[in-house]
């Protein structure tokens, strides 16, 4: 019980002190005014709107960075002269975050949802990549051996083998790199909201807050809700994880 | 019975670049019998190792021919089954997955129903003691009932030839010298000679050698070369008894005397 | 037995590294060449040549080394202001409860809020200037460099705490002495972690809402559509960020070189 209220202690304290400093000054968001503009926002269904049209450009980002990334990670994870040759380029590009590319992407794709998961599947790209050839060079050698002993042909191997053991990785990739895409989006859109006015995710939300409407508590909430999404997700996949490859825990 | 079943014909492997090798293996000629027990023996760089991979067909010799009945071994085959150091058993598989998995995937399990195969691979799991583990995983299970699984797994094959890389080596003591009896009685020490299968077995431990095999092989390391073939005359069924007998006493020490100063060597360098 | 790699290994090893290096790129710049010569907008796609020459002009005249420098300079600061922070905050939460029981839950609170979301209430608090990406940067860093310190703080081999003691030695030199050097590798890895989601922060702060750096550089060129000088300036964001983590990766190597192991990535 004393743990609890050590923990809590905190937080409680921050809101506290918040809404007191801010009573001060009309304009200035504080818990209770925040409060009030999230149910607002909750009810009129703009947070929710908000929410699944980013969520969705992550998907899609995300689907295609790893329909990308997993069979490559896995050819050059396998093949060392494939690694070898294409690294260069993983290594040139792997520094320049999806942002820097963003004004690239527009120029090329516009200011619409294209260019959003285009950023995004950038972003998942690197992670799942590198986390796939990592776990595929990592596959104890021995399981492969085995199978070969018993006589079973390359492409069964691969698959039922390979592909099992490797992913654990992979599903590490995933969560770092879907935590990623999610930070890329709300970059994107802030800075593309910044352009183009707004077309519906949360950081173009911020934007139009910031820069039209000044609804300083609307900033605040879709802050925690980018946070709770944030957490949901990584706990989603820390889940799936925990369930699908319940060995590599042991 | 005494005929040939593998015969290795002064079988060389050197590893590294070609101006400088490392001469693994140097001209090794030997005849495993069919249905004997065969332990290898030797210090630690003395090839033992490289000698199953050749064995296994997972590592093509330098030099040197190798036959199977006659033929020369040309790649892995399910025939000649192999059982390596640490298991290797696959994680996300139950037992009776990682036991049933040559069956489905290789060329083993060809032209066997569903119901044959998992006829076969209960009758396995009963064999080797595992009734009621099925559907655990193995990160589930202890050590010995691991090892036991891998055992399985290879046997469910039906392989001609059982190529055992140390597979007691990671057991504590007391384990192993429960396996080693489970592991006579699997192989069929109860059972006329006819019935057993040919095993290699590779093993540091010179008093599990003389316990388990027909005849030891005891080579010398750098590079590995035969340095005796020990028959090992101790009668069968075998158990503890042996163990307390003075025969047995008489060829481990034996044994361990013809590798003794390269060992010392070994450890102190 | 003893394995003796001849001495010549490493450095050809390396040279090999460099010649596959310019292979790959020379393949790649070659065929961006040949795309380029077939696309005649050159909005859409310039050819190298036209970003090299970008680059040159834009060295020449100072444009890019100023501009690299303020970034490289934001970064330089938010990140040890974080780890001036965060390190030893970090250590004080691996190794006691109390620490961690207070600051658990607000940590857990804000770090998912990425830095890059701060931007909208930081320009206003801050406005448009140095501040704002300073400030963004500095909370991007905080939260890898905590959460990594602590971590390294806590697993933290138990027995070198415990040797420590039964040979008399006082606490607070057990922490200086045995669990910060313990603590080191996972503190540099996590520097690295930071150093990285700074440099996404820093050009995403620029790009919004600073008069300088790198990032703002970007955006003034999307804006005047010359994409070769677009172009050459991600080039350099990716330089600059692959020289920090390298100079981060020396300084792992020179502060701890018993721990370099798998940290290549």
């Amino acid at each position: 019980m004393k743990r609890l209220m050590l923990r809590l202690l905190v937080p409680a304290l921050t809101l506290v002190v918040w809404e007191i400093a801010a009573s001060g000054s009309a304009r200035a968001p504080r818990p209770s005014t925040v409060m009030q503009t999230a149910v607002r926002m909750i009810a009129n269904g703009d947070l929710l709107f908000g929410l699944a049209t980013s969520l969705g450009r992550v998907f899609a980002g995300f689907a295609l960075a790893s329909a990308v990334a997993v069979p490559l990670g896995i050819a050059m994870g396998s093949i060392g002269a494939l690694e070898k040759n294409l690294d260069p380029l993983v290594e040139t590009f792997r520094p320049i975050a999806a942002i820097a590319i963003l004004p690239l992407v527009i120029l090329w794709l516009g200011t619409g949802s294209m260019s959003a998961v285009t950023i995004v599947a950038y972003a998942a790209f690197f992670p799942v990549l590198i986390n796939t050839i990592a776990g595929v060079k990592r596959v104890e050698p021995n399981l492969l051996r085995a199978a070969y002993s018993m006589g079973v042909p390359p492409m069964t191997r691969m698959r039922v083998v390979l592909l099992p053991a490797a992913l654990p990785a992979i599903l590490v990739g995933m969560r770092i790199g879907l935590g990623l895409a999610w930070t890329a989006i709300i970059a994107a859109e802030l800075a593309v909201g910044a352009k183009a006015g707004s077309s519906g995710g949360i950081g173009q939300m911020m934007f139009v807050f910031y820069a039209y409407s000044v609804e300083l508590n609307g900033i605040v909430v879709c802050m925690v809700a980018v946070g709770i999404v944030a957490l949901i997700l990584d706990r989603v996949l820390r889940e799936l994880l925990a369930r699908a490859v319940p060995w590599s825990r042991a | 019975m005494n005929e040939a079943k593998i015969s290795l014909d002064a079988i060389s492997k050197s590893f590294g670049p070609v101006t400088s090798p490392v001469v693994a293996v140097d001209r090794l000629s030997l005849d495993i019998r069919a249905g004997e027990f065969l332990a290898i023996v030797g210090p630690s760089g003395c090839g033992k190792t490289t000698v199953l991979n050749m064995l296994a067909g997972l590592d093509k010799p330098s030099a040197g021919t190798m036959t199977l009945n006659g033929r020369p071994i040309e790649g892995p085959g399910a025939e000649r089954g192999v059982m390596f150091q640490d298991y290797a058993l696959f994680p996300w598989r139950t037992v009776r997955g990682n036991i049933e998995f040559g069956l489905i995937y290789g060329p083993a399990g060809q032209g066997l129903s569903s119901a044959a195969r998992d006829e076969r691979v209960s009758r396995i799991i009963e064999l080797v003691g595992l009734n009621g583990s099925e559907s655990k995983y193995p990160h589930q299970l202890s050590g010995g009932m691991r090892q036991r699984v891998a055992l399985a797994r290879l046997m469910a094959n039906e392989p001609e030839i059982l190529l055992m890389d140390e597979p007691l080596a990671a057991l504590d003591a007391q384990t192993r010298i429960i396996l080693q009896d489970e592991l006579l009685r699997i192989w069929g020490q109860d059972r006329p000679a006819s019935e057993r299968r040919t095993v290699v077995f590779i093993t540091h431990a010179i008093d599990e050698a003389v316990f388990l095999a027909d005849r030891v092989v005891v080579l010398s390391s750098h590079p590995g070369r035969l340095k005796r073939i020990v028959d090992i005359d101790l009668p069968r069924p075998r158990g503890d008894a042996t163990r307390k007998s003075a025969a047995f006493a008489d060829l481990s020490q034996s044994i361990w005397e013809l590798i003794r100063d390269e060992a010392y060597r070994a450890t102190m360098n | 037995m003893a394995s003796s790699f001849p001495t010549t290994a490493a450095p050809r090893r390396r040279l090999g590294g460099l010649l596959v290096y310019l292979r790959t790129m020379g393949l790649f710049v070659a065929a961006w060449f040949i795309v380029a010569l077939n696309v005649p907008n050159k909005l859409l796609l310039p050819s190298p040549v036209d970003v090299a020459l970008a680059l040159r002009d834009s060295a020449m005249d100072g444009e890019l080394f100023d501009n690299a420098a303020v970034s490289v300079v934001r970064l330089f600061v938010s990140v040890v202001a974080a780890a001036v922070v965060a390190v030893p905050l970090g250590l004080a939460m691996g190794r006691s409860r109390l620490c961690n029981d207070l600051f658990e839950v607000p940590v857990e609170l804000l770090r998912p809020i990425a830095g890059i979301a701060w931007i909208p209430l930081a320009l206003f608090i801050f406005g448009i200037g140095h501040r704002l990406p300073l400030f963004i940067m500095f909370y991007t860093a905080f939260f890898p460099l905590l959460i990594g310190t602590a971590a390294g703080a806590r697993t933290v081999d138990e027995r070198l705490v415990a040797a420590a003691r039964t040979m008399g030695v006082p606490e607070h030199t057990i922490m200086r002495r045995v669990i910060v050097p313990a603590a080191l590798p996972s503190i540099l890895v996590s520097a690295r972690l930071a150093v990285a989601a700074s440099w996404t922060a820093v050009v995403a702060a620029e790009l919004v809402g600073a008069p300088s750096g790198l990032g703002y550089a970007i955006e003034y060129y999307r804006s005047m559509l010359s994409t070769p000088s677009v172009m050459a300036f991600i080039a350099i964001i990716g330089l600059c960020g692959f020289l920090t983590d390298r100079a981060l990766r020396r300084l792992g190597a020179v502060l701890t070189p018993w721990a370099q192991t798998e940290q290549a990535r």
